[in-house]
């Protein structure tokens, strides 16, 4: 996981990949806890969610889980990957977990509640 | 307070996800659900069910009093043969689903559910005045294994029990100089076997098939794929497809309700009116066509009305789709080739009826 992302308690990360450009995904810790996770729903190019919003839903073996804006922002690009393998979210050998990437311009209040990723994995172990 | 099996310690030494499970804490998965899964389909696995009730039923009174219960004719049962049935109430609703063995003239095994064992015990007390009959709760004394799978039997019979005990029979036996009952009986639609064995053994018995089963690529299974496994085996789960609002005939167990039994049994005139004339609802499988998986408690729609409620719903690891249970109502219209609806997240999702089991089952080869 790259260090200088930020987590919500609910295991959604965002990370800055230019200035107003994000990617949005759900934390390795996420992934570990949910096992083989068989389903991904991701919006559509273009929608716009607000911080704290549902924007995708991800399903395992066991159960649906919803996953929620860590920031406010308007979808750019999802990860049609994933959408059609979910399996990848579980192999350890590829990187590209990333769900949806966003225009953003979510001010310092959006990201008051959020963790740095070391302090996350303390909040969550 | 959650109870532990006395396999608790292996599972956690397994690296097993352990959840509460009916008031038990139980191994969920060990390394993957799915690769679990295949494992059975494709090998043999090894199931902890120590959660699983044993009651004891014996007396001069004993055949009477279970035919008084279940909708099987239980004098049909000849010595350490088992019968699959359900415990009725008076409106042949479904208090639990059941496994009898014969062990003896008087004496009976009844294997019961985890979540359903005080239910079963209260309902059988109340059950027996007029019966000369005693019913013992042998749970906390037995713990239960399964070893499941193409490869099961032949990894018991590698072991020096030659002569296993043909589809639903039990026999006793030993194996590694421990005595126990040994039953060709499963949940996963696969041949196998089940093993019960009094608790000290159990550790023993575990670690040993477990080290023996090596070179038949035996692995532990979890309950995560334990419930795959029956879903695709169309085996039902009581609390999800089965409950006391539900006859056999409504769940599609109408083969597992006796047609030439004269004696009266809890709900018969019920269950016997429906076998002429349909129940309230039916069970159906489904598969999904769009994307999405179903699951319990979803709404199920025909032409924009309500139809049903899914039951038990998930992916099909060897089909590689997503299947599910229904009731629906028994309308004359939707039958198999039907397609209907199902509510995933204020969607409707094309579903088609399909014939039940959803893989072949492979459990009767002897």
């Amino acid at each position: 996981m790259d260090e200088s992302m930020l987590c919500t308690k609910t295991h959604e990360y965002v990370l800055e990949l230019s200035k107003n450009n994000y990617e949005v995904g759900i934390t390795d810790y996420a992934i570990e806890q949910l096992g083989d996770i068989v389903f991904i729903e991701l919006p559509e190019v273009g929608s716009e969610f607000a911080k704290n919003e549902v924007f995708a839903t991800i399903e395992s073996v066991k159960a649906a889980s919803e996953i929620y804006m860590p920031i406010s922002g308007k979808v750019v690009e999802v990860n049609e990957e994933i959408v059609n393998s979910p399996e990848l979210l579980n192999d350890e050998s590829y990187e590209n977990k990333w769900f949806i990437k966003i225009e953003s311009s979510a001010d310092q209040i959006e990201f008051a509640d959020l963790l740095d990723y070391s302090d996350y994995r303390e909040e969550v172990e | 307070m959650t109870k532990q099996t006395f396999l608790h310690d292996k599972h956690i030494a397994l690296g097993a996800r352990m959840v509460d499970f009916a008031g038990w804490e139980m191994p969920v998965q060990y390394s993957s659900i799915i690769e679990e899964h295949k494992t059975v389909r494709e090998a043999v696995g090894i199931f902890d069910v120590s959660h699983m009730g044993e009651i004891i039923a014996y007396g001069e009174d004993v055949l009477p009093f279970l035919n008084k219960l279940v909708p099987q004719d239980i004098t049909k049962l000849v010595d350490f043969k088992a019968v699959y049935c359900q415990l009725t109430n008076k409106k042949g609703g479904i208090i639990d689903d059941l496994i009898i063995y014969k062990l003896e003239e008087n004496k009976y095994l009844i294997i019961a559910n985890a979540s359903r064992i005080d239910e079963d015990l209260n309902w059988m007390v109340r059950n027996k005045i007029g019966f000369d009959v005693t019913i013992v709760n042998e749970s906390h004394n037995y713990s239960l294994l399964a070893v499941q799978g193409p490869k099961a039997c032949d990894l018991i019979r590698s072991l020096g029990m030659l002569d296993l005990p043909e589809f639903f029979k039990i026999k006793r036996g030993e194996l590694f100089n421990i005595n126990l009952w040994i039953s060709r009986t499963g949940y996963t639609g696969e041949d196998g076997v089940e093993i019960l064995v009094r608790n000290e053994f159990s550790e023993y018995l575990w670690d040993k098939l477990l080290d023996s089963g090596k070179s038949f690529g035996i692995k532990p299974i979890g309950l995560g794929a334990r419930d795959t496994l029956r879903l695709e085996a169309a085996l039902h789960l009581y609390g999800n497809d089965l409950d006391e609002d539900t006859t056999p005939v409504e769940a599609g167990l109408s083969w597992s309700v006796s047609k030439t039994k004269t004696a009266d049994y809890n709900g018969k005139s019920v269950i016997e009116d429906q076998l002429k004339n349909g129940g309230r609802k039916k069970l159906v499988g489904l598969k999904m066509l769009d994307r999405g998986i179903a699951r319990h408690g979803y709404e199920v729609y025909y032409n924009n009305e309500k139809v049903g409620i899914i039951t038990s719903g998930g992916i099909s690891p060897i089909r590689g789709d997503n299947i599910a249970l229904a009731y629906i109502k028994p309308l004359d219209n939707l039958t198999v080739g039907s397609t209907i609806q199902i509510m995933i997240r204020d969607k409707l999702h094309n579903a088609e009826i399909v014939k039940r089991p959803f893989v072949p089952k492979h459990n009767k080869e002897t």
